[in-house]
């Protein structure tokens, strides 16, 4: 038995213990937000935080995830929804598909978090990991400034 | 083509009912069987109204739209009910959308082609019409008014003397029966252009909040009681593998192993054989995958290689015997002949992989005798009675359950992985199986794009293009998917698969133009080849907008002129209302839309800079969308790195139902064009897909991404599909602009930094 915490709740999970966080979150837990890309760490559709830092949960495997605080997009801002990052990506419409962005707004908002002004570069940079097939890249980008706008009470 | 899937897609049109019970608002949908059912209300009473419903409301004055389309990004659904509500005279915060099961009295169910919006707008505008005019003469009996002094606005039917009766209380109070011939809904006067006021508005699509909140489902988010997962394990080649025996040892050790399921029939144009691991959980069945030992019969493929369908494209293109006429005008050899000027070129494009991030998924399982199959589908009438005849059954004992799709791009047209996990389901007694494709599984069982190969020729006599032979040879995939669906050839020799041919047939004014259309097989079987987001026109635009652009500078004319003077709507190229009024007109407009905007041969440029132009009408002659790209490119002729700095696309949609819609539609196809003419190359050894998963097959990231400015053209004409033109005007764009950069020409996509090199060298 693992004991995870998960949007502040402690879950008891019955699975081995090298079982990778994303499939516990997803299938267990079912907390479905969180998405399955490429299982090799590849392409961010399975970001999640793990106090507070985005990770790949497909290559997190959950004995190393115990006594850590998880939350994922169903948890972000406490519950409330309405991140920021949230509020950005819906003023700009950012979603196609949809698929990827779970994780790019749990990416964007770990790492606004720990850089809350950054320069274009620094967003690309940061940004590089999450593949989204729609390509809808430019608006995420614009987003990304906005929610920092939006953070800074702009 | 347009014609002919058309008359599939619509039973011919028939009376439409609009009708209720007492006090329990409306349905309004087309008769399947005229015959049996006269009035929509005794058909509510006697319990058996089963029609195409495309709207219902309820007794608070709500209304339903009913989508028989696909949700794969491109927010149909709510552009779909725009139309609706735009009629209906509704408030928009009063209408939803609602994606329908499949069942035979709908018709043909598919999302692809850019059609769904195109084929739809009228008829979702009558049906809202309709039930309007229903809601405008019962609210008049209740105003005590005649139905021609009242109108219906904001949700309410209003006398000219100022009174009014809420949508919410006719429908609360009272029975509709009303039932409008095919004559008189056809006479119904729509808006028009201009006098739209829930058209033409960006509108939050209905699925944007649960795509930022989390809470949006998709295929992959299906949970059913005591379901078990199915992790299917790559064949070791595409297509012909056969399993022969598998050794379950090690996986037996792994916690929650429930079974391997061996198949080794396969199913007719969907595999050849296969084994999936199922288990309790999906660890356990993604281990026990891998755990499972196959001994494979490799079949008839195992030693095919990328190379081997090229040299294959190039034996059948050099046979004159070889394929089937597309286009045949005038005499292209005399012409040849006559003309001063002479150029021919070989365009090549590789192996694409639709790359849905979303893999493909299917739960399955039997409840009462109905086969049950959740998921995202982009062809729900392929995938039941595939499935059905999977299961031995009619296919009315099988119901294909409508999910969000994590992108589609014609991918969830193939019925593969609905008919996987049925027989996954049947193999365990009905019990629910989740199948899940892994990245690999995804990537190596795709239907691929077809490689191409593609030989043109023409000749210019006093500045104007009198000739152009064109050869296209590709796989086909409509062979395969759907036989009936391919038209014969000009000549009548035998068939052609139109989707691997169509944007050849272009818009320019060429006396003497002929296409042939050449299948190769070995294409089809190794692969086997599918319908990859605009499908034909990304390469025979790829061919005809690069030559344009050769054949213009070799005879010493300006391309963005040497266009135009080809873009005369004259004969054939006029056009015809509703999809191609105006013909090459609107073409030649969208082209200068974009050359302005862009600066086309004007603004200044760095060392190595260059900028490109193309036009494309895509997708087919009958439901063109006028797009015209320039491309802004920095190459490093020593390294051959290309950047892409901007491209400018400007698109004539006729009217935009949803602006902001249509806008993300062309960015994203804009770069997912780019993304394939630059980085998504994709090979073939041994009859096996060489890439695995995103770090050998590499699609575009953020830092690759360049601005795309979007200008969107509207004059009032019918809506153009917008999810796929600006997918196929890109590469030739960019292409053009590396020559105009640095002097090379680069003919092979993806247009990697050693072809650009390569280029050079040759120059
Ligand atoms: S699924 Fe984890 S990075 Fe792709
Ligand atoms: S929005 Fe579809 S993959 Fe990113």
């Amino acid at each position: 038995m693992t004991v995870l915490t998960v949007n502040g709740v402690n879950q008891v999970v019955d699975a081995p213990g090298d079982t990778r966080l994303l499939w516990v979150i997803r299938e267990h837990l079912r907390l479905t937000g969180t998405k399955f890309g490429c299982g090799l760490g590849l392409c961010g559709a399975c970001t999640v935080h793990l106090n507070g830092e985005a990770v790949r949960s497909c290559q997190v495997e959950i004995a190393d995830a115990e006594g850590a605080m998880i939350t994922t997009i169903e948890g972000l801002n406490g519950g409330q929804g309405g991140h920021p990052v949230q509020q950005a990506w819906l003023e700009l419409q950012v979603p196609q598909c949809g698929y990827c962005q779970s994780g790019q707004m749990m990416n964007a908002a770990a790492f606004l978090a720990a850089n809350p002004s950054p320069s274009d570069s620094e967003i690309i940079e940061a940004q590089q990991g999450n593949i989204c097939r729609c390509i809808t890249y430019n608006r995420i980008k614009t987003a990304i400034r906005r929610a920092s706008d939006i953070m800074q009470g702009a | 083509m347009t014609k002919h899937m058309k008359k599939i897609g619509n039973f011919s049109r028939r009376q439409v009912l609009v009708g209720s019970a007492a006090g329990a608002g409306l349905v309004i949908g087309y008769s399947i069987l005229p015959q049996a059912v006269d009035s929509a209300s005794k058909a509510i009473a006697a319990g058996n109204w089963d029609h195409q419903q495309y709207l219902t409301m309820d007794a608070d004055g709500k209304a339903y739209v009913y989508v028989t389309k696909c949700e794969i990004g491109q927010h149909v659904g709510t552009a779909l009910a725009q139309a609706v509500a735009e009629e209906l005279e509704i408030n928009w915060e009063d209408v939803n959308v609602i994606y329908p099961d499949s069942h035979a009295k709908w018709g043909l169910m598919i999302t692809g082609g850019s059609w769904s919006v195109n084929w739809t707008f009228d008829r979702n505008s009558r049906i809202g019409a309709s039930a309007r005019i229903a809601l405008i003469e019962t609210g008049a009996k209740m105003l005590g008014a005649s139905p021609n002094n009242c109108y219906a606005k904001n949700s309410s039917v209003i006398s000219n003397d100022g009174r009014s009766v809420s949508y919410k209380d006719i429908l609360s109070k009272n029975t509709i029966d009303r039932t409008f011939s095919e004559e008189e809904m056809k006479a119904i006067k729509l808006k028009s252009f201009g006098e739209y006021s829930i058209v033409g508005q960006s509108k939050l699509p209905f699925d944007l909040p649960g795509k930022i909140d989390g809470s949006a489902k998709y295929g992959s988010d299906v949970f059913v009681p005591n379901m078990v997962y199915g992790i299917p394990v790559p064949n070791p080649v595409r297509w012909g593998a056969i399993p022969q025996s598998v050794d379950e040892s090690e996986a037996k050790k792994i916690d929650g192993y429930v079974g391997a399921y061996v198949e080794k029939n396969g199913f007719a144009r969907i595999n050849t054989g296969y084994v999936v691991a199922f288990g309790e959980t999906i660890w356990a069945a993604m281990n026990a995958a891998k755990a499972l030992k196959i001994k494979w019969d490799l079949g008839e493929n195992k030693n095919v290689s990328s190379e081997d369908i090229r040299n294959e494209s190039v034996r059948l293109q050099e046979d004159p015997s070889s394929g089937f006429l597309w286009v045949l005008e005038g005499d292209t050899e005399e012409a040849m002949n006559n003309a001063s000027t002479k150029h021919s070129a070989v365009y090549e494009t590789s192996i694409a992989y639709h790359g849905c991030h979303e893999p493909m998924n299917c739960t399955a399982y039997e409840k009462d005798g109905i086969w049950h199959l959740h998921g995202g589908n982009q062809w729900q009438s392929m995938a039941q009675p595939t499935a059905a005849a999977a299961l031995g059954v009619e296919a009315d004992k099988v119901v294909c359950h409508q999910y969000l799709a994590g992108t589609g791009f014609g991918r969830r047209t193939e019925p593969d992985n609905f008919v996987l996990a049925a027989q996954c389901s049947k193999h365990l007694g009905g019990r629910p199986v989740k199948l899940m494709f892994t990245r690999e599984q995804d990537m190596q069982f795709d239907f691929h794009r077809t490689p191409t190969y593609q030989v043109v020729e023409g000749g210019v006599e006093f500045g104007r293009m009198i000739a152009m032979n064109h050869d296209v040879v590709a796989g086909w995939s409509t062979k395969r998917a759907a036989p009936g669906f391919m038209p014969d050839s000009v000549d009548k020799k035998g068939k052609v698969d139109q989707f691997s041919t169509n944007g050849s047939d272009h818009w320019y004014d060429i006396p003497n133009h002929k296409v042939r259309s050449i299948n190769n097989e070995l294409s089809d079987k190794a692969l086997p080849v599918g319908f990859l987001r605009a499908v034909a026109p990304s390469w025979t635009f790829w061919a005809v907008e690069s030559f344009i652009d050769e054949m213009a500078k070799k005879a010493g004319e300006d391309p963005l002129a040497f266009r135009i003077a080809h873009l005369t709507a004259n004969g054939k190229n006029a056009g015809s209302p509703p999809n191609s009024v105006g013909g090459a007109n609107r073409l030649k407009n969208a082209l200068l839309v974009a050359a302005g905007r862009a600066g086309y041969g004007v603004k200044p440029l760095g060392a190595n800079e260059g900028m490109g132009i193309a036009c494309v009408s895509s997708q087919e002659r009958g439901s063109p969308t006028w797009t015209a790209c320039v491309a802004e490119v920095k190459v490093d002729p020593n390294s051959g790195d290309l950047t892409v700095k901007k491209v400018t696309v400007a698109m004539d949609v006729g009217t935009a139902v949803n602006p902001e819609g249509v806008k993300k539609q062309i960015e994203g196809s804009t770069l997912h064009g780019i993304s394939l003419a630059l980085y998504e190359d994709m090979t073939m050894r041994n009859g096996s897909i060489e890439q695995t998963n995103y770090d050998t097959w590499t699609p575009m990231r953020l830092d690759q991404a360049p601005e795309v400015e979007t200008i969107i053209i509207q004059n009032g004409h019918y809506p153009a599909g917008t999810g796929e033109p600006a997918t196929t005007v890109v590469a030739p764009a960019i292409a053009n602009a590396i020559e105009n950069a640095i002097g090379a020409r680069v003919r092979s996509i993806p247009m990697t930094p050693e072809k650009i090199k390569s280029a050079l060298r040759e120059a």
